[in-house]
């Protein structure tokens, strides 16, 4: 249990040290966010508020989902890719823990070094520019952390899943676009999943998309009365097992390739 | 200039003949390019049943602009990949640029020619195929000089994200931390204009006016050719100043470019 | 013997560089240089030298001294700070396009060959960029086809040669447009004793038979031995040295080590001309000066006293005799 802690940190501590990248990645989002926010707000024109969300809570939405691409590595995630093909998976495996555990250690540390260095700034400043919507109560606070917490493990689970795709392909970084793509297009990262038509939202709900996203959006945002809240994580958490499940199936098929013939 | 055009079509050869060389593999990147950027303008087009509009600017209007940029994007992506920021600077740093540098041939042309990403033709295929349909479903008037002008449009967007692209390559001369602000510029302005200018804040559509007139590269055009009043009274011929900043800008960015070369020169890595 | 003008005429050579200020600001060591040394690498530093055509030169240094610098100031890669530098009629930098028609260059650490094409098709391009000729292109591939045994692997591509062929490959490229002049830096590194003597024999095939004059940087001492007559040291971006190897050797060579594997442990096996710098069982390391003893004579007196199984005899290295040159300022 120790050992994953000191994983954490020491990801932790090696994110902060691209300081650089970091505000460019700041000016970046805050850029798009702007875009989005100006969208959005020219699609509401005079309405107050569209299927539950306020104008308001709709500049608030662009801005987390800012804050979310750093914390869940939205676009892009190929460290594990890597390790397969440059043979640094060999060393992994032989360490005391497990590999999933390993890996999770790892992007924990990093999606929170991301959150606190690049999600909170963009929070803030969208709070000064704009003004935003925050929960109203310690309960849905602390719904929302649980939320971000359970959101970060279907991510992570899914972006393991997809990296596995090494072990049978010499070139899954066209596999991994497609699937970071679809993975982005399903979970309400371009526009609030309410926003979509009824059948759209329907096809999303059973994949596992909208409970990285659209459900820690939804929860903060309030627009959940309570049961649904606790069905939704209960959802996210249902999710995040089946991924990991998933994922702990394919490493073994994976590796069984692996030894069999010694890629 | 013959031999120069010769030379260049063969090194393009070289790089679409290897990526060409698994024909399956390919087919499916190309496809999946486009895909991916389908897919955003899909998302538009959901939304837009819930919302009809923004701000009277209809999904067919829309698509007219975002259909435009994408393919024009998609082209400068595959022309210009040479001087893609970060591949570029790559070049620079890996000794790959001296190479260039040793051999008597241009070094403009040997930057546009070191890369030729042929998928890219899946984002093209996707914002033309955009832009076909909904001119297909606007009722537009057009004349003669609207026919004319179309292309110019078209290739001055090609030209003006060029030129961010070879102001993104020159500026890793001096320093490749933070090259990642140029995505700004390219893959947000590409998005920025997708839609019509006037849903942006003030000062957003001032900086893209005066300081990086974007707003002229297709908004501008657009009313012309959708017949649009235009919301920011600027002078009547606003219109025609597409190729004027597109291809001043590129003009811009080449003497960038040598300034960028003289300094690595002067400095080495 | 007919006054001919050099084919590289470098006079006051100067390359200086700024430095950068780091992004962690580490006061205390900039407080100790002063504002205007802080600021200047004396890369090159007023370097003179003349090569006529037809020489097959060694140039020589430490890491750092200046070398890759020069080369790049003689390439046309990098523009001096100041002096004089002419080479074949061209100012490198500025004529770039025209002058690089004419030179070739190869360096150990990098290609000049495009990475996924077979060999032969990018010397096929190579043909095209440097408007090679048909003539000059056909006649000069089968000489150095045949010389460098190209035939095995002009069909494969760049990326999947071995460091020895590529090597090879990258020397035909070099001069399949006739170049006037060759420089090559680090041409040997990473080869095998065969393959190293290979690209040797080539180099001295060259520069005799061709008349291509040819610079030559690098770290391996046998390199320069059986290739150069003459040799160029620099350091801290000065010419420290600029003459014939032997007189080199001669005045400066240091001190040489014998190491012997005796058949028996010995005590003290001491020998008159010779220290003992270390002993590890029936392994000792000799050192001696060559101006005091000869190896051969040092090797008679040892074996008249002890019992010798095996015995090697190492030369100082160019680095340690280039130090010692600048350290014990040999050369002031």
């Amino acid at each position: 249990m120790r050992l994953f802690w000191e994983l954490v940190l020491t990801s932790f501590h090696r994110q902060l040290a691209y300081r650089a990248a970091i505000l460019a990645g700041l000016a970046t989002n805050f850029f798009f966010g702007l875009l989005r926010l100006a969208v959005l707000v020219a699609l509401f024109g005079d309405q107050i508020a569209v299927e539950g969300v306020s104008k308001q809570a709709a500049i608030t939405y662009t801005g987390l989902a800012q804050a979310m691409i750093g914390f869940l590595s939205l676009f892009s995630w190929y460290e594990l890719m890597n390790t397969i093909y440059t043979g640094g998976i060999a060393s992994d495996l032989l360490k005391p823990m497990g590999y999933f555990t390993y890996w999770l250690g790892q992007d924990v540390g990093r999606a929170l070094a991301q959150l606190i260095m690049r999600g909170l700034p963009i929070m803030a400043a969208y709070a000064i520019f704009f003004g935003i919507v925050t929960p109203n109560s310690p309960a849905q606070w602390v719904a929302v952390v649980i939320s971000l917490v359970l959101a970060l493990l279907v991510s992570f689970s899914w972006r393991f899943l997809v990296n596995l795709a090494a072990f049978w392909y010499p070139n899954a970084l066209g596999i991994g676009r497609l699937a970071f793509t679809l993975s982005l297009f399903l979970s309400g990262f371009l526009m609030p999943l309410r926003f979509f038509p009824d059948w759209f939202q329907r096809i999303c709900a059973f994949t596992p998309f909208p409970y990285t996203i659209n459900t820690v959006v939804e929860v903060y945002l309030g627009v959940l009365p309570r049961d649904e809240v606790i069905l939704s994580l209960a959802l996210q958490l249902i999710w995040a097992i089946i991924l990991m499940l998933a994922g702990q199936i394919v490493l073994r098929a994976g590796i069984r390739k692996l030894v069999i013939l010694g890629g | 200039m013959i031999k120069s055009l010769l030379l260049y079509f063969r090194l393009i050869s070289i790089q679409i003949r290897s990526q060409l060389h698994y024909r399956f593999p390919f087919l499916l990147d190309l496809i999946a390019t486009g895909f991916i950027t389908l897919l955003g303008f899909l998302s538009l087009v959901f939304v837009f049943q819930r919302f009809g509009h923004i701000r009277g600017w209809t999904l067919a209007e829309v698509a007219f602009l975002y259909g435009l940029v994408d393919s024009a994007f998609g082209l400068m992506d595959m022309v210009f990949s040479g001087f893609d920021p970060q591949a570029f600077g790559r070049k620079v740093r890996f000794g790959q640029f001296d190479q260039m540098m040793l051999k008597p041939v241009n070094l403009t042309l040997q930057v546009f020619s070191s890369e030729f990403i042929l998928r890219r033709l899946g984002r093209i295929l996707e914002g033309t195929t955009i832009f076909i349909i909904s001119i297909g479903l606007l009722d537009m008037t057009w004349t003669f000089g609207k026919l004319v002008y179309l292309p110019v449009v078209y290739f001055s967007t090609v030209a003006f994200f060029g030129g961010l692209f070879i102001i993104g390559a020159t500026v890793t001369f001096w320093t490749i931390e933070s090259i990642e602000v140029v995505n700004i510029f390219t893959y947000g302005g590409t998005e920025m204009m997708s839609y019509p200018m006037h849903i942006y804040q003030d000062f957003l559509r001032r900086f893209f006016t005066y300081i990086i007139p974007a707003i002229f590269i297709n908004y501008y055009p657009a009313l012309y050719f959708l017949d649009k009043p235009d919301p920011f009274n600027m002078p009547e011929y606003a219109y025609l100043l597409s190729p004027i900043v597109g291809f001043g800008i590129l003009s811009i960015a080449l003497a960038f470019w040598r300034v960028g070369i003289r300094h690595y020169q002067s400095t080495g890595t | 013997m007919e006054n001919m003008t050099p084919i590289i005429h470098v006079s006051k050579l100067q390359k200086h560089f700024r430095l950068q200020r780091s992004r962690r600001r580490h006061w205390s060591s900039v407080r100790n240089l002063t504002p205007k040394e802080a600021a200047i690498i004396r890369a090159v530093d007023g370097i003179a030298f003349s090569v006529e055509p037809g020489e097959l030169v060694g140039y020589l240094g430490p890491n750092g001294a200046g070398k890759s610098t020069t080369i790049k100031l003689l390439t046309g890669l990098l523009v001096p700070t100041g002096g004089e530098l002419s080479v074949n009629g061209f100012l490198p930098w500025r004529d770039r396009r025209k002058y690089v028609a004419r030179i070739g260059a190869v360096f150990g650490q990098r290609t000049t060959l495009w990475w996924d094409l077979p060999v032969i098709e990018s010397f096929e391009l190579l043909k095209h960029i440097y408007n090679i000729p048909q003539e000059t292109y056909r006649r000069n591939f089968n000489d150095f086809r045949e010389l460098l045994e190209l035939d095995t692997f002009l069909d494969t591509p760049v990326r999947s040669l071995s460091l020895g062929q590529r090597m090879r490959a990258d020397l035909c490229a070099a001069l399949m447009h006739d170049p006037l002049l060759l420089f090559l830096d680090e041409p040997t590194i990473g080869l095998d004793v065969v393959a190293k003597e290979r690209i040797r024999q080539f180099i001295l095939y060259l520069n005799r038979n061709r008349g291509t004059t040819v610079i030559l940087t690098t770290h391996d001492l046998s390199d320069v031995e059986k290739l150069c007559e003459r040799v160029m040291i620099i350091d801290h971006g000065k010419l420290l040295y600029d003459g014939g190897l032997s007189s080199l050797r001669e005045k400066f060579g240091g001190k040489r080590e014998l190491v012997v594997d005796y058949a028996e442990v010995y005590q003290n096996p001491l020998i008159e001309g010779a220290e003992i710098t270390e002993q590890l069982g029936a392994r000792v390391t000799y050192q001696f000066e060559r101006n005091v003893v000869t190896a051969s004579e040092l090797i008679i007196r040892l074996s008249s006293h002890y019992r010798i199984r095996d015995l090697e005899v190492r030369e100082p290295d160019i680095e340690s005799t280039v130090r010692r040159i600048y350290e014990e300022r040999l050369l002031e």
